[in-house]
């Protein structure tokens, strides 16, 4: 009886436990969220209104320039830049890291290890700190301003880990599969797309996401690479936004909500993936 | 064309191909890391004013780096961005085994728990700093408003202000954002860990702690360095976050390397020494994640995975 | 270069569609360019956006379309300029500009005489195109002039409680303050943390660099002698450092006003948590409606206050608008820039409260608020009017000015915070001042 109480006490308290931290994780979104929806007066309130009393998309209506109130924020260019560049720029490092991954699982070849860390090293280089060179290179070449040069540069920033990711993948396909169709006539090329990409598939995904999120959120070289609203992406919109109007913090919770909604809404469709694919991709490999 | 005829060219040659598949990926990483790094290593030597484009062939030799070794400011950024991976690694380490922990004994509704985790991951460093700035301003933010409120503080306290609450702020922001990787991660590991050792030593009579310590740990400790590596290859997504929550202010408060970089290349436009900055930074990255790599790779010999 | 190409194509087909198009009555003839697309960069913030408003009426009449390619706070929008430089990414035409920023542009605007017509330039006050003028050349065209009076809560002062006690702690009658110390006795005095302040201030950038150099000439310092070595570090810029750190200490003022600019102060008095307000005309009619402030019809307002050195600060400047060097169209750019400073678009401005730079826009203004029996903002424009006249003195007039700013608001802030001393604060300053003068070739 006495184990048994003990171990309902420990129920009780991992749950009470994991309530606190899910409170933690979810209520600073949350608050967001809900102030994205809210009058400025109603949040600016002293003391504070707990319970919203006007619930409106005003805040939306007039960062798209509906409305009566002129506050033009070009959301509507800056989100199609952001969509253009997270996508484009994912689905060429996915190519690339899975030439390199593959290569990094199938072959055997001099300088291996060296290159491998080499590859991982040239991530390590902090945004902020790349964005000077690149930014006069850029400027120099006219990559400045152009959704070109921004994706060039996340390219860049998504091979290394994309590599990582696909090559962890591709070791735990056995060898033999590929080599008996090959057997059987395929070459190396229909054998990598019939036998091993469909089985590397979640590992794909998962490093799929992580560019994505990567392209999608990056502030510190967007932020200098960008100058107009031919390139501007979401993130260095919503900073304009707050040197803009440095108090409307509705307008900018609902800057940051229409940030968020395209990530989430990609990592759930293929948060499965996510999950195999870190922890595969990274052990095994 | 013409080798054709001599039979197999050499880019069909067996120990070529690893080489070209991998071009692409040395290739990008050449023109976008390798010759801009090259580019701002020189830059370093000069002293290049962004508004001053002809400076940039005003040799200075190490004057730039003369200055910084000899500027107080600089050693404090720097002593500070180290306490700040310091505390943010271990501390997110710490908080993710515990959760992976409490998560991995839950068995209702630990799916749904799972995603709910994943949350923050999504979010754009920006986006955290921005939220967190909200969250801790000392008049309209949610925290003071609610300690208020509860009556626990009769007075604004002043978060992203005072010397160690700022800091304090900004590593909250940081872990918030950061420690369902390594949650994610270890609780992977914990899924994995095979059942009859646990078994074993609970026949033996060891208790949950000593079993904790000798059997699950190491076990899930490859794991662990993973996360770190993923960590460190992008732990100054931090800038974003103090950019965005306090500027490296006030007073240089929470000023990081990164933020100080920053500063002195694009706002006082001092290229040239904020290039000799940056190099500082990039070998401070490199070491930090050359460290966990070797961890890592030691322990994928452990855990018996190929080379 | 495509969209360039493009560009001069539709210019040429679009010539017959010259006359087409619904055209606003105005006196003046703004030109046409029918789809052409100026690229401007503009102050952005809640006083800047009445303005911005008009711009389609220009676009109306022109046939040419504005693109904004940034709206920010101007430090924001230095930054970014200076990496348009750097960049060679001066694509644009028109750019808000400020008389005291203005000097570290170079050469990269364009000089106004002869693009504006000597006609219009006259309408203009003589003292604000001086001020605009940056080695002979008229880099940029006044849009309205800033500087800053005591704007207070009247209730505060009428309430008979309040002045026993203030007389009894100080021993003076409470009335608005004349003098800096008293600005501060009295903020202190009021001050209810976290509920009630007794004033604000901007806490960085260029802005508290600005705040500290007009306290310091009004407690009579200077900020360099005649040989451009910094002279701030003497008593009398301790003495207006330590004016913001016994405020702070004395949490007369919320504590993250480290963190505020000008809409943060602003935003503040209107909500009605702050009794004293030391801030420029343009919030005045702001101020005064009901709908944004509760301090609506409760504000009183009086020059701002006298230093011990027995000159009142007086901090001014002019917002303007520039032209590039590198337009691709300075016509339309000029005809643009002509519209956001004429006399119907400086009356909107100075509906507002922002002090027009057209001396008869001031009388017009005056006039309608009288006619409209608007008292306040009579009393606002005729105290504005003295400032201006009396008070008002620019920042060095220097290249190296928001470097210079750089190296003093971080020390400012360290010192309000009690890292340093006042006095260590402004010696390190000063050296670090006296390195980018010797720079930028000054002594």
């Amino acid at each position: 009886m006495n184990s048994a109480l003990k171990k309902r006490i420990g129920n009780v308290l991992s749950w009470v436990m994991t309530f606190l931290l899910m409170l933690v994780i979810c209520v600073p979104g949350l608050w967001v969220v809900l102030t994205a929806f809210r009058p400025n007066s109603e949040v600016l309130a002293k003391p504070a209104v707990w319970i919203p009393q006007n619930f409106n998309l005003n805040n939306f209506a007039k960062i798209f320039g509906f409305g009566a109130e002129q506050v033009a924020i070009p959301v509507p260019a800056y989100f199609t830049n952001s969509l253009i560049i997270a996508l484009t720029s994912t689905a060429i490092a996915l190519l690339i890291g899975m030439s390199g991954g593959y290569a990094f699982a199938r072959y055997r070849f001099r300088f291996k290890n060296g290159l491998f860390l080499g590859l991982m090293l040239s991530r390590t280089v902090p945004g902020i700190a790349l964005s000077l060179p690149v930014f006069m290179i850029w400027s120099r070449i006219g990559l400045i301003d152009a959704k070109l040069g921004l994706i060039i540069v996340y390219v860049a920033l998504n091979v290394p880990f994309t590599v990582w990711l696909i090559d962890g993948f591709f070791r735990q396909i056995p060898k033999e599969m590929s080599e008996a169709a090959q057997v059987d006539g395929c070459t190396r090329w229909e054998a990598f797309w019939k036998i091993e990409f469909p089985l590397a598939k979640s590992g794909i995904a998962s490093a799929g996401i992580f560019a994505f999120l990567t392209s999608w959120n990056e502030y510190a070289l967007a932020s200098q690479l960008t100058r107009s609203t031919d390139s501007k992406t979401l993130p260095v919109g919503l900073m304009d936004f707050t040197a803009q109007f440095t108090i409307d913090w509705a307008g900018m919770s609902a800057m940051a909500v229409i940030i968020i909604i395209p990530a989430l809404v990609l990592t759930f469709l293929v948060q499965k993936h996510l999950i195999a694919g870190l922890t595969f991709g990274g052990v095994k490999g | 064309m013409s080798n054709i005829a001599k039979g197999v060219p050499f880019w069909r040659k067996e120990q070529f191909t690893p080489f070209i598949l991998l071009s692409p990926a040395i290739l990008t990483l050449m023109f976008v890391v390798l010759l801009p790094l090259l580019f701002s290593l020189y830059t370093s030597f000069t002293g290049y004013r962004l508004i001053r484009p002809e400076s940039l062939y005003d040799w200075v030799g190490f004057r730039n780096y003369e200055r910084i070794f000899s500027n107080k400011n600089f050693w404090i950024a720097f002593g500070r961005t180290i306490l700040f991976l310091t505390i943010a690694l271990n501390v997110e380490f710490i908080l993710g085994l515990g959760i992976a922990l409490l998560i991995n004994r839950i068995t209702w509704g630990q799916r749904t728990l799972r995603t709910f985790m994943m949350f923050p991951m999504m979010f754009s460093p920006i986006l955290v700093g921005y939220q967190f700035k909200f969250i801790f301003n000392d008049n309209i933010g949610i925290l003071n408003n609610a300690l208020q409120a509860l009556g626990l503080s009769d007075g604004a306290i002043p978060w992203l202000v005072d010397k160690y609450l700022a800091m304090f702020s900004i590593l909250f922001a940081e872990i918030w954002m950061s420690t369902s990787v390594f949650a994610i991660l270890l609780l992977a590991g914990l899924f994995a860990m095979p059942r009859d050792p646990l078994e074993a030593a609970k026949v033996d009579g060891c208790n949950a702690w000593q079993v904790f310590r000798h059997i699950t740990l190491p076990f899930i400790m490859p794991f662990a360095f993973i996360a770190m590596t993923i960590r460190s290859l992008d732990v100054a997504r931090a800038y974003d976050i103090v950019d965005v929550m306090t500027g490296g202010g006030p007073a240089g408060r929470t000023e990081l390397l990164w933020t100080l970089i920053a500063r002195v290349g694009y706002d006082n436009s001092r290229m040239g020494q904020a290039n000799a900055m940056a190099y500082v930074s990039i070998l401070l990255s490199i070491l930090f994640t050359y460290y966990f790599f070797t961890k890592l790779l030691a322990a994928r010999k452990y855990m018996g995975g190929a080379e | 270069m495509i969209r360039k190409v493009l560009k001069n194509l539709t210019i040429a087909t679009a010539l017959p569609l010259l006359f087409v198009g619904g055209v606003v009555a105005e006196d003046i003839d703004y030109g046409k360019f029918d789809d052409y697309t100026l690229r401007v960069k503009l102050i952005g913030g809640a006083q800047y956006e009445p303005l911005y408003a008009e711009i389609e009426k220009w676009e109306a009449m022109t046939g040419a379309k504005v693109d904004v390619l940034s709206r920010k706070n101007h430090f924001e929008l230095d930054r970014e300029i200076k990496q348009d430089i750097a960049a060679g990414t001066l694509d644009w035409c028109v750019g808000s500009n400020h008389t005291s920023f203005a000097p570290q542009y170079g050469s990269i605007y364009i000089d106004l005489n002869g693009v504006i017509p000597e006609a219009t330039l006259a309408e203009f006050q003589e003292l604000a195109l001086k001020n605009s003028t940056v080695d002979g050349r008229l880099v940029q065209l006044p849009r309205h002039s800033d500087i800053s009076n005591l704007y207070y809560k009247k209730s505060l002062y009428a309430d008979q409680a309040n002045k026993d006690n203030f007389k009894a702690k100080h021993g003076y009658d409470l009335t608005p303050p004349e003098t800096w110390a008293q600005f501060k006795d009295q903020a202190i005095f009021f001050a209810d943390a976290p509920t009630f302040y007794g004033t604000q201030y901007v806490g960085k950038d260029e802005a508290i660099t600005g705040r500290f150099y007009e306290l310091l000439v009004a407690e009579g310092g200077q900020l360099f002698d005649e040989n451009w070595n910094p002279t701030f570090n003497s008593e009398a810029g301790v003495r207006a450092v330590q004016w913001f750190k016994d405020l702070y200490d004395a949490k007369a003022v919320p504590a993250g006003v480290l963190n505020y600019l000008w809409d943060d102060t602003g935003l503040g008095f209107a909500s009605g948590t702050v009794a004293l307000n030391l801030d420029w005309a343009g919030w005045a009619s702001f101020f005064n409606d009901p709908e944004n402030s509760k301090v609506a019809g409760d504000i009183g307002l009086v020059r701002a206050p006298v230093g011990s050195g027995g000159k009142r600060s007086g901090w001014s400047g002019s917002h303007t608008f520039s032209i590039t060097e590198t337009c691709d169209n300075k016509e339309a750019a000029a005809s643009f820039i002509s519209f956001l400073t004429s006399h119907e678009r400086q009356m909107v401005e100075a509906t507002k409260g922002l002090l027009p730079t057209r001396a008869k826009v001031w009388d017009d203004a005056k006039a309608e608020f009288a006619g409209a029996g608007n008292d306040f903002m009579v009393n606002v424009f005729e105290t504005y009017a003295v400032s201006m006249t009396e008070d008002a003195f620019t920042p060095p007039l220097i290249t190296p000015w928001i470097e210079v700013s750089n190296e003093l608001w971080p020390r400012l802030q360290a010192a309000i915070l009690g890292e340093m001393t006042p006095q260590e604060a402004l010696d390190e300053a000063a050296a670090e001042t006296k390195i980018i003068m010797e720079d930028a070739g000054y002594n």
